[in-house]
């Protein structure tokens, strides 16, 4: 692109996702977003440091949540053939109304990313460096901080980069067949292999070189982003030009079973929009290779082995977000109103459709997690009511806070804060419980239980009490 | 009989006024047409008609319904046509008209057979089984149409119906409106087009900001006179004006 299009086309996408996103949130929501992250991260931060968890700890930590970020927002990938077809409304606006310039959509596409990666690595990776360093080593003086703060926003950044392109790259090698599958299980068993081996990778990547700025770990980390990204390139191709697709009539048969006109055509857009059901089911692995990450991790700070039933339970419950985000991916709720559907039946289809698959998910996850780690009988049923009622909470609130656009309110400062403590207030005491006491009292199940019961409740509530509200906004809008 | 009834009816998005102190009245078994430049406040309307849209002020009652208060019984009764909607993505034809008899209650043999006809009469039955997401704008077009008569209701909301659609098609969609509204049915559609309004319609209501700046019947105009004369007339525009850059030299 040596004539600038590209450049420009950047630039433009950058100020039209500004606007956008200052226009949906009005300004001031938008603008204080970055403040509120880093008072986040640096109130996270100090509690860990209080109760005795080293800033290296800390550290490591970070850099795991934003590798796990990273690859979950690589499942851009997922939804790159869609937005590019104009299938997902306003977020994927830009690739699509850019899609008519003289530039490939591969090119637009890979632009949409790198846009994407600056915003998050701005408005989310900064404020986390900022507060985070602030919070651990603040006491050290300002030369410590001014020098730590820029070293761990680039090696964060750099890890979110690692871990998108990771996604990208596997679902490019998948799209392959065989050979694909056979490079995508290659890069896997050499990991294996080194881990068997003794070699710890971790110094090899973008947390190695934040903890030493050797040129060895800069050139392996710099070379891991590279090749992902030129397997990305390689393999991923949103536009591969695709028959019309003709498939067997499904509508008829789902709804007898499912009951709903509205959870049956939500169900099938999930199942025929790029990815699938695989998509959940992604979203879902990612959050358990999480927890199971937490587990280990909090068996060592506290020398206690977790309750495998109430972690697994509670974290997996919190797939219900991503899900339901799913589940409106491709709605526009004017679409429903040239139909005698009030908008309180557009959500009653959405929380059956979100019944049938969110609780379902997060139980197969979680039965996994039982096969792999144990646990008793008692605990594994207290943390399938937790899994459920979280699951149901998370909804409820999403739904409360948000209507049918769950994806778009994480940049609005208000929503993403009351949203944040709704959740940090009922989780924080069921995780504690979770990672820090062994054995669980009948007690104390009992009550893990009954919160369970009273989240799934309180879930259903808000929902519910949010029909007219959402009536009302949506006839006025 | 009145189909519609509209009164003193007021609706402002923000700073800017979409419909000024509208009153209207359409009787049964009329093609009425709102016709008026972009943003004149017919897809205003007809969102408020059918129960899409709250007005600000002001009545309005599709059959006797009021459509701010009981949104669904109206469009119970009515089909909608709107203008920028298309069938669901991820969807087929054939499963859109399953979802819309779902919606309506109609028995699984009534929505078949209506599934047939429709694909028959636009000519899409080839295409009854591909995704809609990979239909041409035409096609959908087609669909939206039948999914909007598919329950042959008494009143129909038809926005630029004949949007996308090849000259062939087009035809066969004015017949067949025609036919309907010779059976007793009410339209109502709301389009740009002076030429389809005056062809269609037996009574054009020309909006222009806001409000009905004129109301008139097409087959009673004077010889000499024509719908755009009457429509140019009321509105605050004139074809040679303009900046040059517009013409192409």
């Amino acid at each position: 692109m040596s004539d600038g299009r590209a450049r420009r086309v950047f630039v433009e996408m950058l100020r039209e996702e500004w606007r956008l996103h200052s226009r949906l949130f009005r300004g001031s929501h938008f603008s204080l977003f970055p403040v509120f992250i880093c008072l986040l991260a640096g109130a996270a931060a100090k509690l860990l440091a209080v109760t005795g968890t080293e800033p290296k700890t800390v550290f490591a930590g970070l850099h795991a949540l934003v590798f796990v970020f990273g690859l979950h927002t690589g499942s851009i990938g997922f939804v790159g053939r869609d937005a590019l077809r104009n299938l997902l409304g306003d977020v994927t606006l830009l690739v699509f109304s850019a899609r008519t310039l003289p530039l490939s959509q591969n090119t637009l596409l890979g632009l949409f990313v790198v846009k994407d990666s600056v915003y998050y690595a701005v408005l989310f990776l900064l404020p986390i460096s900022l507060g985070t360093v602030l919070a651990v080593s603040g006491a050290a003086g300002p030369l410590l901080v001014a020098e730590t703060v820029p070293l761990l926003w680039t090696t964060l950044a750099l890890t979110f980069v690692l871990g998108m392109g990771t996604t990208i790259a596997a679902l490019g090698l998948a799209g392959r067949g065989v050979p694909g599958l056979a490079l995508l299980a290659a890069p896997l068993v050499a990991v294996g292999a080194a881990l068997a081996s003794g070699v710890d990778i971790v110094f090899y990547t973008p947390y190695g070189l934040f903890l030493a700025q050797t040129p060895v770990r800069a050139g392996t980390t710099g070379a891991s982003i590279l090749v992902v990204f030129l397997l990305s390139a390689g393999t991923f191709d949103a536009t591969a030009p695709r028959p019309a697709r003709t498939v067997t009539p499904a509508f008829r048969r789902w709804w007898r079973r499912i009951g709903d006109p509205v959870a049956t055509k939500s169900l099938l857009d999930i199942h025929r929009s790029a990815g699938g059901f695989g998509k959940v089911l992604f979203s879902a692995a990612i959050l358990f290779g999480v927890t199971a990450a937490l587990v280990d991790f909090a068996g060592q700070i506290t020398g206690v082995p977790p309750s495998t039933g109430i972690s697994f339970g509670a974290i997996l419950g919190l797939s219900g977000f991503t899900t339901y985000n799913w589940l409106t991916q491709s709605d526009d709720v004017s679409l429903y109103f040239a139909h005698p559907l009030s908008v309180k039946a557009v959500f009653v289809g959405k929380f059956r459709a979100f019944l049938l698959l969110g609780p379902l998910v997060g139980l197969a996850f979680y039965g996994l997690a039982l096969v792999w780690r144990g646990g008793s009988v008692a605990e594994a049923a207290v943390g399938g009511v937790l899994l459920v009622g979280v699951a149901c909470y998370i909804f409820g609130t999403t739904v409360y806070l948000t209507g049918l656009s769950p994806n778009e309110f994480l940049f609005d400062t208000a929503l993403f804060a009351v949203f944040g403590a709704a959740m940090v207030l009922p989780l924080v005491p069921i995780l504690i419980a979770g990672f820090a006491i062994s054995p669980l009292s009948g007690t104390l199940l009992a009550a893990l239980g009954g919160s369970g019961g009273v989240m799934a409740v309180v879930g259903v509530a808000l929902y519910r009490r949010s029909l007219p509200k959402w009536s009302t906004r949506y006839q006025q809008a | 009989m009145t189909a519609i009834e509209i009164e003193s009816l007021r609706k402002a998005y923000g700073d800017m006024t979409a419909i000024a102190d509208l009153s209207l009245s359409i009787d049964d078994g009329e093609f009425f047409g709102l016709l008026g430049p972009n943003g004149a406040g017919k897809t205003t309307t007809m969102e408020i008609l059918t129960g899409q849209l709250s007005p600000d002020s002001g009545q309005a009652a599709v059959l006797g319904v009021d459509p701010a208060t009981q949104p669904t019984a109206v469009r119970e009764q009515a089909g909608i046509l709107p203008e920028k909607e298309s069938p669901p993505s991820f969807m087929t034809p054939r499963e859109y008209f399953d979802f819309v008899g779902a919606i309506r209650d109609m028995s699984d043999d009534a929505v078949t057979a209506q599934t047939e006809s429709w694909a028959d009469r636009l000519g899409f039955t080839a295409k009854l089984d591909t995704l809609s997401s990979d239909l041409s704008r035409g096609q959908q077009q087609k669909v939206m149409i039948a999914g909007a008569f598919f329950h042959e209701p008494d009143v129909v909301f038809i926005d630029e119906p004949l949007a996308n659609l090849d000259p062939i098609v087009q035809e066969r969609v004015k017949r067949f409106l025609r036919s309907y509204r010779d059976d007793g049915n009410t339209i109502v559609v709301t389009t740009h087009d002076v030429d389809v309004a005056a062809e269609l319609c037996s009574r054009v209501g020309i909006m222009y900001g806001g409000e009905l700046v004129a109301d008139v019947r097409p087959a009673e105009l004077d010889a000499d006179v024509t719908l755009l004369d009457v429509f140019l007339d009321n509105v605050d525009a004139t074809v040679d004006q303009g900046p040059k850059s517009l013409t192409h030299e």
